[in-house]
């Protein structure tokens, strides 16, 4: 008998183990290529797929969320609103003519953030190259179990998961929907705004009232030095 | 004009003059840094920050001098302390000379507002006006919070590990309205009521020479005079006007400060279409 045959099959054992336990990147993204196995990877994974998935294929284009469709054809740029796409490995996988748009046609909000508008960083600098996963797809260098080491230390070194919770695309905090997205953000914003705000509507007319009124005052010349408190108070 | 003849009345200490030059100083870097920053989408705010040398070397000057302020402030504060009468403590710290709020304010505050209208008499103000307390303690209030939320930006890192990263997200619209209503309140405010007022007009000079025309003073704090008459403090409070190439230092600071805060301030008003927040 072979002496080498139990390690043999030790070693094929650990890599059976291996690769029924540990899937790469790769193959989680042939997996969503694929038209075949898709569903059952996400089963697998997150258990998480969206309406279209589990349709049959020529009905793909008509992706939504139940009881919201936008349009005829909402498989358009607006549909962005409307569909949930947040645990996919190919985040824009079937839209049209997608290779030929920028992030900014459909994402105009998120290219106003202040790390694309003063840093001059590129969405690809921190969403990778194609394909552009889902930020909470397993697999994604922004999932936010490993975003602060693959994403945010690449410029804020010793960055820790509790900064990467730092929001780069946050809300306009003066929308009323961001006391439902980022309430925190909302209630400061508008206490802050409403001391702001409070602040000038009782100091502004004060000053200038008193500027105006002050006009009206008989200006005392130098000579006149013992006029009492009371007589020049009451112009 | 006579150098010898005391004509003005003392109202502020050397020590209180140099913390409101260094206030002012520190305030319109902070405020021509920050603004450098928060336009850098635009060529005006492009150009302010060259005068600082660039993006960057604006935000570490921000930083710099903001951290200098809250030295300043720490000093302040502990020269409150030596200031407070402890013997007397707390009744004199409601005093007419504290810069407390007291129901007097409140009651001058209408009365003053019904002048405007010419209702009521002026009201007979003591030694620090209510609008003068409100500066004081808005600068206060300001610093601590434009401060703290400073200090979380600036060591981002440290502070996520004392609160979640979003933390920041606020901390950062925090510090921006935080800024803009100080730079406002400042070159509004501020600036109108110690230049362009009447009784001030050209520029009260009260802060930079530490005194006001007795005449003046009379006039518009009658309560202060009266008081110090009556005690009989008020020849022992009495200085001659400064010399005049003093006076005119006193103006041209005065008047730079105003022409930066202008500048500060229109251009953020021109440009602030143009920027992302």
């Amino acid at each position: 008998m072979d002496r080498s045959r139990p390690l043999k099959l030790w070693l094929a054992g650990v890599l059976f183990l291996g690769i029924m336990l540990l899937s790469s990147i790769t193959f989680a993204q042939e997996e969503v290529a694929s038209a075949i196995r898709r569903y059952k990877a996400y089963e697998a994974s997150t258990g998480y797929y969206e309406e279209y998935e589990v349709r049959p294929r020529h009905q793909r284009p008509l992706i939504g969320v139940p009881n919201i469709r936008e349009g005829i054809f909402p498989y358009s740029p607006t549909i962005a609103k409307v569909r949930s796409r947040t645990h996919l490995a190919d985040s824009h996988q079937g839209i049209r003519f997608y290779a030929g748009r920028q992030c900014g046609d459909c994402h105009p909000a998120a290219a106003l953030d202040i790390h694309t508008t003063r840093a001059n960083l590129t969405c690809r600098q921190c969403h990778g190259d194609e394909p552009i996963a889902s930020i909470n797809f397993y697999w994604s260098p922004l999932n936010p179990i490993r975003r602060h080491a693959y994403v945010c230390a690449k410029c804020h070194e010793g960055a820790n998961a509790s900064y990467a919770a730092y929001v780069v695309h946050a809300p306009n905090p003066a929308l009323a929907k961001t006391f439902d997205e980022f309430p925190v953000l909302a209630w400061a914003f508008w206490i802050m705004v409403v001391i702001a705000v409070g602040t000038f509507v009782l100091f502004l007319p004060h000053t200038i009232l008193w500027g105006v009124r002050e006009l009206f005052v008989k200006k005392k010349t130098k000579e006149k030095k013992t006029i009492e408190p009371d007589s020049k108070n009451a112009d | 004009m006579n150098p010898t003849v005391k004509t003005r009345i003392k109202r502020f200490t050397p020590l209180q003059r140099i913390f409101h030059l260094f206030l002012m100083l520190t305030f319109l870097i902070q405020g021509a840094t920050g603004l450098a920053r928060m336009f850098i989408e635009t060529s005006w705010g492009k150009n302010l920050s060259y005068v600082f040398g660039g993006y960057e070397a604006a935000r570490s000057i921000h930083i710099y001098v903001g951290i200098i302020m809250l030295c300043g402030l720490a000093i302040h504060i502990i020269y409150l302390l030596f200031k407070v009468n402890w013997r007397n403590f707390p009744s004199s710290l409601y005093g007419p000379d504290s810069l407390l709020f007291s129901p007097k304010d409140v009651k001058d505050f209408f009365q003053h507002v019904a002048w405007f209208f010419g209702i009521k008499k002026a009201p007979h103000f003591d030694r620090w006006g209510y609008w003068e307390k409100f500066d004081y303690w808005a600068v206060f209030w300001g610093m601590i919070i434009l401060g703290g939320t400073g200090l979380l930006l600036t060591w981002q890192l440290a502070a996520s590990r004392i609160m979640p990263g979003w933390g920041l997200n606020v901390a950062l619209w925090i510090h921006r309205i935080e800024a803009i209503l100080a730079m406002a309140h400042v070159f509004l405010i501020h600036f109108f009521v110690g230049h362009l007022r009447r009784q001030n007009f050209p520029m009260d000079r009260a802060m930079f020479e530490g005194s006001v025309n007795l005449d003046d003073a009379r006039h518009e704090r009658p309560a202060w005079i009266a008081r110090l008459e009556q005690s009989g403090e008020l020849d022992g409070v009495l200085v001659s006007e400064a010399m005049t190439a003093q006076r005119v230092t006193y103006y041209v600071i005065g008047f730079a400060a105003v022409a930066v805060g202008l500048y500060l301030l229109i251009g953020a008003l021109i440009n602030v279409r143009y920027i992302s927040w």
